[in-house]
């Protein structure tokens, strides 16, 4: 009775603190699991944008990404109320991803202050409207990847308009365009003359003259030289449409006192008779003509090529194709000579797979004002343009800016005659992507019945395999390549293998569920929530998951599976695309999945979801030693009234308990907890004796008594003795430490199926190490069955379960109650191994009362 | 049936997927702007026969757009694109006589039913 004369010594005031402790920590959960739900849910959302279906721009990005940090900030904040500001360093993890996030959603600059000339180092997307596709990726590259490109700046749009409007060109050139006739050939090569005529004698405004001499001066001061300049085009439109690609005119090695003149000539090359046919096709609108000029400090190339980071006929796998030639660029493009030609692998490293060398007569160099061709000496000629070391760096270029701008990409570089690889230029390269039919063969189902129709998708796509069952304990490593990965629930811990699995399969379990979104991740086609996959598949049995259409056929179904299924569209190779791609890096991958592993740690969160996964564990940790401080603290108690002999103390957080209850005593009626009710009605269970004494061995008693002389006596004994729940309307901490082993119980049970879970804990018991062992076994089995997810270490016991629905759970608590009073002492008549399974059995069948247990006597007197 | 369909959003890359997907999808002429004075003047000039804009632009408010528009031409049905916080001014703007609304972010299918339906509608409704 010490702890109730504890209470009775404190004032009033002291309990009355102790429950609003409880309270704000509580609270603080509840708030963490809320935030927790709603960052999950944006993150699914954005997840399934990325697939390609949606349409959406900047706004959806930066307005997502910023509501799951918000959410995500908070997750951190309760955690760390919740843990008395032991997670500190989770806030400085966090911040960390928040920049990262931040840096990729900036805000375009207002589109109404238009500079004519901006330098490239403070060029990038956001100036997409006013420097084109190519100036703007090659602002990025410079900038943003840090990718050696040259100096230099740019001639925005807001230049040529500015150029047409003082030469009063606007309206003539709009009117010549627009009567175009695209079919007259001839008409068509005299406009182009004229509309040519119309702008190379323009006269450049002075504002632009002034811009352009500030810009360069700036140049010569970083470069310690005045350079000679590359002018290169960049229309709107090029990013997208490939074929303006060779349309609009490079000027290469310009003097700067030739630099106007070459700007018009620039601006000129949009009236070539290809590029007028393809304006007036595209029906482009005559703002979408204007045309940016990237001037960039020349390279004096040593060699120069192009790389495409794919094949562009499609016939090869994962390789990148790098064709180089001496001296400056147009060797490579104009066709004249053949360039080397080089393949390279991507996977599973960088690595030069072929060669083929040619002769390469001629280059163009850099000449006086100008470039010149000349020819190479005949040795010289037959060398390979670039080395080794130069394509396996260019390879890795390469692989960072198909990353980066999201899809295979065609770029432009050269190499200096230092042996430095400077790029020049980046931008989509145009790929064939097969396409599903979607179009299912007749009589489908009679040769192949259906034995699944029903869940959820986790992920779309036709997948076909053999069945591997796995439950919690399997082990993983025998998981064979290419099999459908069947199980009762979506345990994290199955994500490892899912980069072997071809599909994914699960009774129980929400689409937002960890593994649903690994699933994700590794475009795996999934189902979840089937209900009964693991009872009607069989292990081995060839199977087909069609996700998209929401079955599970018999067999190896070739007609849908030979439909090549796009993964993505040509959505998902658009620059928007690719953003939502880079500011999901720091928002969905999940690395952390096991928290048994040493680095389930802040520092190891490498992303919001992360943070997310790790804040939730730890939170439930958190709670669960709320008992234990409960125990220490001065908190205002009920005691249950009830003939079975627990001594069940409750504190309640908030209805948990009826409101109009008064007094120091509840009866059962009086609980309003969710969970508490549910498992008192296992505990309560008829067929559940706790009082008295169990049938006993002479061994197990010796078992018993041999302990108590070595074992240490528990500290506080009476305090032991009781039972304490800690409880809200859906929440419940239960601690109950009989004699010598303890258990607990931390569970929520709402409506809101993604907040619920169950955590169940049992150590210790009387007897010997192997028999406390054995009754482990039989409780880890038993919850097992009853669709826990299990971890036995000694003779600890751990289970737990997520996101199931209130009435399952309600009826799993229920079965706990019952688990707990049966395996109350049976650790003492558990003699042998064989035993173990026959009071899984008896459990199972609904012997609570064991009648007939194998290692039973008559009468022990052992309490 | 081709169209031709003229699309006006401040923010480029939606446009750039709308162009994509019309282009990949039908065989509908599209004509993009950021500017919607451009697609006003574009619509006076030329043929459209359908007018897509969003609500919220720095020149030009959708609702202004969609007067100018219904005075060239009564019988231009115009789709209006917006994002989730501001639907109450699509609906006040389908009072003003446009078509439809469309939410941000949205499924390719679900705006090409909606241009289908919004041409079908001009189609019923021009005058022979």
């Amino acid at each position: 009775m010490k702890l109730l004369n504890l209470f009775r010594r404190k004032k009033p005031s002291a309990a009355a603190a102790g429950e609003e402790f409880f309270k704000k920590k509580y609270q603080s959960f509840k708030n963490l699991l809320e935030a927790n739900n709603a960052a999950l849910e944006v993150m699914s959302h954005m997840e399934a944008t990325q697939e390609g279906d949606y349409v959406f721009d900047l706004q959806f990005i930066r307005a997502s990404a910023e509501s799951i940090l918000e959410k995500v900030q908070t997750i951190v904040q309760e955690l760390n109320t919740l843990g008395d500001n032991r997670y500190a360093e989770l806030v400085k993890v966090y911040q960390n991803i928040a920049a990262k996030i931040q840096n990729e959603t900036e805000a375009a600059p207002p589109s109404l202050s238009v500079p004519l000339v901006l330098p490239l180092s403070q060029v990038d997307r956001r100036f997409l409207l006013q420097v084109g596709g190519k100036n703007a990726n090659l602002g990025e590259i410079k900038n943003r990847l840090q990718l050696p490109t040259p100096e230099g700046f740019v001639l925005t749009n807001e230049a040529y308009r500015l150029v047409l409007a003082e030469n009063r060109l606007t309206e003539p050139l709009a009117s010549l365009v627009k009567e175009l006739d695209i079919d007259n050939i001839e008409q068509l090569t005299e406009k182009s003359q004229i509309l040519r005529e119309m702008l190379l004698p323009a006269k450049i405004p002075q504002r632009l003259v002034e811009e352009v001499n500030q810009q360069y001066g700036q140049l010569v001061a970083a470069l310690n030289y005045e350079p000679y300049l590359a002018l290169r085009s960049s229309g709107l439109y090029e990013d997208l449409e490939s074929s303006f690609a060779g349309q609009f005119l490079t000027v290469l090695n310009v003097p700067f006192d030739r630099f106007f003149p070459s700007y018009l000539e620039v601006l000129a090359s949009q009236f070539t008779p290809t590029a007028l046919v393809y304006l007036s096709q595209k029906r482009l609108l005559q703002r979408q003509l204007a045309m940016s000029v990237g001037c960039l400090a020349m390279v004096p190339a040593r060699s120069s090529g192009v790389m495409f980071t794919a094949d562009p006929t499609g016939s090869r796998g994962d390789v990148l194709v790098i064709d180089a030639a001496w001296g400056l660029g147009p060797a490579v493009v104009d066709g004249t000579l053949t360039p080397d030609h080089y393949v390279l692998s991507k996977q599973p490293a960088l690595d030069l797979l072929e060669q083929q060398i040619s002769r390469k007569p001629r280059r163009w160099i850099a000449a006086d004002r100008g470039i010149a061709e000349e020819a190479v000496p005949l040795e010289e000629g037959s060398q390979p343009a670039l080395t080794r070391d130069e394509l396996l760096t260019l390879g890795r270029y390469a692989l960072q800016l198909e990353e980066y701008f999201g899809s295979p990409q065609d770029i432009e570089f050269s190499v200096d005659l230092q042996g430095r690889i400077i790029l020049l230029q980046s931008r989509p390269l145009t790929l064939l992507t097969p396409r599903a039919t979607g179009i299912l063969p007749p009589h489908l189902e009679e040769r192949h019945p259906v034995l699944l129709d029903h869940g959820t998708v986790a992920c779309f796509g036709v997948a076909a395999g053999p069945v591997f069952m796995v439950d919690h304990q399997a082990d993983l490593s025998h998981f064979p390549d290419g099999a459908i990965l069947v199980a009762r629930h979506t345990t994290a811990r199955y994500g490892a293998v899912l980069h072997k699995a071809a599909g994914m399969v699960i009774d129980i379990g929400s689409a937002t569920s960890h593994l649903a979104i690994l699933a994700r991740e590794f475009k795996l086609p999934a189902l979840v929530d089937t209900g009964k996959a693991t009872q009607v598949l069989r292990p081995g049995q060839e199977i087909t998951v069609d996700a998209n259409q929401i079955r599970v056929y018999d067999g190896r179904l070739e007609e849908i599976l030979q439909a090549p299924v796009a993964k993505t569209s040509l959505l998902a190779e658009t620059p928007i695309y690719a953003r939502l791609r880079r500011v999901l890096r720091w928002i969905t991958p999940l690395r952390l999945t096991d928290p048994k592993l040493a680095n389930f740690t802040p520092a190891a969160c490498q992303t919001l979801h992360d943070i997310t996964r790790f804040a939730h564990q730890m939170a439930v940790t958190e709670m669960f030693e709320l008992g234990e401080q409960a125990r220490q603290g001065e908190v205002h108690m009920v005691q249950l009234q009830t003939n079975i002999p627990l001594n069940l103390y409750i504190i309640d957080l908030g209805g948990g308990i009826r409101a109009d209850h008064r007094g120091r005593f509840v009866s059962p009626e009086d609980i309003t907890s969710i969970p508490l009710r549910a498992l008192w009605r296992g505990i309560s269970h008829p067929e559940i004796s706790w009082a008295g004494p169990i049938p006993i061995d002479m061994r197990g008693l010796y078992s018993v008594v041999s302990r108590s002389l070595t074992a240490a006596a528990p500290q506080h004994a009476d305090f032991w003795a009781r039972t304490l729940a800690i409880v809200s309307e859906n929440y419940l901490n239960y601690s109950s430490r009989l004699g010598y082993h303890f258990a607990t119980i931390d569970a929520l049970v709402s409506d809101v199926r993604n907040d619920n879970y169950l955590s169940f804990r049992f150590k210790g018991g009387a007897a010997d190490e192997s028999r406390r062992g054995r009754r482990a076994r039989f409780l880890g089995e038993v919850l097992t069955r009853l669709d826990l997810e299990v971890d036995i270490t000694g003779d600890l016991v751990v289970a737990r379960l997520w996101k199931y629905p209130r009435p399952l759970l309600e009826e799993k608590l229920d079965l706990l109650g019952r688990l707990m009073g049966c395996a109350r002492q049976r650790d003492m008549v558990m003699a042998d191994e064989s035993t173990v399974e026959w009071y899984i059995q008896a459990f199972l069948e609904g012997n609570y009362r064991f009648a007939g247990e194998p290692g039973s006597v008559a009468n022990p007197d052992q309490g | 049936m081709s169209a031709t369909i003229v699309i006006v959003d401040d923010e480029p890359d939606l446009l750039d997927l709308l162009k994509l997907i019309l282009t990949e999808k039908t065989d509908h002429q599209v004509v993009t702007t950021t500017n919607p004075q451009e697609a006003v003047d574009w619509c006076r000039e030329y043929h459209a026969d359908l007018l897509i804009s969003d609500l919220r632009m720095p020149e030009m408010e959708g609702i202004e757009l969609l007067k100018i528009i219904k005075e060239i031409d009564p019988y231009l049905p115009l789709i209006i694109i917006t994002a989730y916080g501001t639907i109450g001014s699509a609906v006040e703007a389908m009072r003003h006589g446009a078509f439809d609304y469309i939410t941000k972010p949205f499924r390719k299918e679900h705006i090409l039913m909606t241009i289908a339906k919004a041409l079908r509608w001009r189609q019923e409704h021009l005058p022979a």
